[in-house]
């Protein structure tokens, strides 16, 4: 057992933090206060990912083939750290990184390879992910979004929501229904859909973590080609399990708490206001919820680092990341509230409205004590 | 970073398991209804089988030492780990076990002290240890499931530990943390057997989403301070060490309630041993300052230059 850092691991953590300190503009924290979805920051990683990519610091963990530099799962992973602490420079596009791209490698025909893989490669590509639906939320297999076969096409109808990033997506990887099944599983395909087909519509909601992040996306008599499926009918389910398998762990929010505390910590003691034992304690308290958090990840990092499968680690661990997140918002909140207003603390602002999100999206923290409960106490199932 | 054990360390962890599910250490209902089961049987086994000597061994380690104490702590019998495995390598390897630790008031009762050979003192001024005669000890009844006694004042020839204060101290708060873990989780699993057998309105008490995320909630925590513990013994940085202490503390009370409470008046009787497992989690919550001495110390290290 080992906890430390390799030295190559620093070195790397190192030089992905002189690439930002580089790169980042002196406005950035106000630019990146618009959000990972806003039009400013999208527009701002388009300029930014290609530099990534160019430094090889976008896709280092993927084969070269594919752009990458077979690197480590951890480099993927400190990289990932670094980037949501500096307030998501990559805003979207770290969807690609993470699990689209790799979904392709996998699972993709060539042609979808060749067609989509080298822009996401180079940091020009903004996808957007259309799985939740209005009655399709926690319980995803319950999406009623329907792609009929007509031909050499599907014909898709139905309603998305909470569509992250879809105002300005290029392409969204869609879940549909096909065939006869009204529910289920196994009555699932995916469709990689250009946002510019006829019958697509998006309609931003506004949302208290960030403009531009989640939509409604309708979809009417929406056709795309057959050759746009990702695997066959009814393979949906597995293969997005095998993708989100990585991303099942979430967001690394811990390092963004973690360093917003940090400055807590330091104004409120040039305010003369941490010598308070009660306060002191409180910042200890956020500080350790962090640390269980950043270890819990770390030990789903290694496994997978080690080729297995994640189980219910990973639902452990995002439930300390939810704990952790809410224990330094909620520090804040306490005692320097008005961090929170005007131009107080962009920091503060920052993480409080991307922390308010935490235990919600990607599965919810209830979803994610039921898996805890059933796959790792091996507690029987809710009998209904 | 890595948090699969190396090969010795495998080696190591699987010959404990096998010791540790063993006949010794199983749990009994003692004939005089006792708070704790002392196991010299199989206190004396961890002993002649070396394992408490693990810190020395370059494979090993005190890592190793400190997962061993959260193994031992999840068993219902009792054996004196922490101080033989963690704490006499730092300060006196021939010191003569077991080993009672006074990090408190040395007034107060002091747990293992009936049954040890030598004590040693983690005080502000510095460290130091004792071996014990039989008039330094009284023992007293306690609430606490642990033999616990109080030390006669100057019977006792102390000697200074020549030792590293800090670093006795932070591997001290790495060894609690691992036994705190470990308790409550050996009161994890008893509940968790206890709630898939357990059957009320036709169906077992775990199916029931109110008892299992509370459950799940307790494991995530009792996980985390696992892992905590780990990292504090290998770095001996006094921030991990006041991190996994601190951590495991404040998570104790709220994981001792709903342990009981799941357990039902089953875990009132002592014919059941969450008693164990709890009543030494509600002493250990309270060592070396306590979670609020722990968390404030961490944030005091953390932020010191801040």
């Amino acid at each position: 057992m080992d906890f430390d850092w390799t030295e190559e691991d620093r070195a790397f953590r190192a030089r992905v933090r002189d690439f930002l300190a580089r790169e980042l503009p002196s406005d950035w924290a106000a630019l990146s206060r618009h959000g990972p979805g806003s039009k400013e920051q999208t527009e701002f990683s388009l300029e930014f990912c290609p530099k990534l990519a160019e430094a090889g610091l976008l896709v280092p963990h993927w084969p070269s083939e594919w752009g990458g530099a077979g690197r480590p799962p951890w480099e993927h992973f400190i990289l990932g750290e670094e980037m949501w602490a500096a307030g998501a420079p990559r805003g979207a596009q770290y969807m690609n990184v993470n699990w689209i791209g790799p979904t392709l490698m996998r699972f993709g025909p060539d042609e979808q390879k060749r067609r989509y893989i080298p822009q996401m490669a180079a940091g020009k590509a903004i996808w957007c992910q259309g799985f939740s639906e209005p009655n399709a939320g926690s319980d995803l297999a319950s999406l009623r979004t329907r792609a009929e076969r007509d031909g050499d096409d599907y014909v898709v109808n139905g309603q998305k929501i909470w569509t992250s990033y879809a105002g300005l997506a290029e392409h969204c990887f869609l879940l549909a229904r096909v065939g006869g099944s009204d529910k289920g599983k196994s009555g699932i395909a995916i469709f990689l859909v250009p946002m510019a087909t006829p019958g697509i519509e998006v309609r931003s909601i506004p949302s208290l973590i960030g403009h531009g992040d989640i939509h409604e996306t309708f979809l009417t008599d929406v056709r795309v080609p057959a050759s746009a499926r990702l695997g066959q009918e009814g393979e949906a389910w597995s293969i997005i399990n095998y993708s989100l398998a990585n991303e099942r762990v979430g967001i690394p929010r811990y390092e963004l708490a973690s360093r917003v505390l940090d400055g807590m910590v330091k104004e409120l003691s040039k305010r003369g206001r941490f010598s308070d034992p009660v306060t002191r304690l409180r910042a200890g308290s956020a500080s350790a919820a962090c640390e269980a958090a950043r270890i819990l990840v770390h030990r789903t990092v290694d496994k997978r680092s080690r080729g297995e499968a994640l189980g219910a680690e990973a639902s452990i661990a995002r439930v300390a990341v939810a704990e952790a997140d809410h224990a330094v918002t909620d520090f804040g909140l306490d005692y320097m509230p008005d961090a929170f207003s005007g131009d107080g603390d962009l920091a503060v602002q920052t993480h409080h409205e991307r922390a308010i999100v935490t235990g919600i999206a990607a599965g919810a923290t209830e979803i994610q004590l039921g898996m805890i409960a059933q796959r790792w106490l091996d507690l029987p199932r809710e009998v209904h | 970073m890595r948090f699969q054990p190396n090969e010795d360390q495998a080696t190591f962890l699987s010959v404990l398991d096998q010791m540790a599910e063993g006949d010794a250490a199983a749990w009994k209902t003692s004939p005089e209804w006792a708070r704790f089961e002392w196991s010299e049987t199989f206190d004396g086994m961890l002993e002649a089988n070396g394992f408490l000597d693990c810190a020395g061994e370059e494979t090993l380690g005190l890592t190793m030492a400190v997962a061993m104490t959260h193994r031992v702590a999840r068993l219902p019998v009792l054996a004196e780990c922490a101080a033989s495995a963690v704490l006499r390598p730092l300060v006196g390897p021939e010191l003569p076990r077991p080993i009672a630790v006074v990090d408190g008031d040395p007034r107060d009762a002091i747990r293992f002290l009936p049954v040890a050979r030598s004590v040693v003192h983690i005080g502000e001024g510095g460290v130091r240890r004792a071996v014990l005669n039989p008039n330094a000890v009284s023992p007293v009844d306690s609430l606490f499931a642990y033999p616990m006694g109080r030390l006669a004042a100057g019977a006792l020839e102390w000697q200074a530990a020549n030792a590293d204060p800090e670093t006795v101290r932070n591997a001290w708060r790495a060894a609690l943390a691992a036994e705190l873990g470990g308790a409550l989780k050996g009161g994890l699993d008893a509940v968790v057997a206890h709630v898939k057998e357990r059957r009320q309105f036709g169906r077992p008490l775990g199916s029931f989403q109110a008892i299992q995320h509370r459950l799940a909630g307790a494991a995530t925590r009792i996980e985390a301070a696992h892992w905590l513990a780990l990292k504090a013994a290998q770095s001996l940085d006094p921030v991990d060490a006041a991190t996994a202490l601190g951590y495991v503390q404040d998570a104790a009370t709220r994981i001792v309630n709903d342990l009981h409470q799941f357990m039902g008046a089953m875990g009132l009787t002592l014919e059941h041993p969450l008693h164990r497992w709890t009543y030494r989690a509600r002493l250990l919550r309270s060592a070396m300052g306590g979670a609020a001495g722990n968390l404030e110390d961490l944030a005091e290290r953390r932020w010191r230059a801040a």
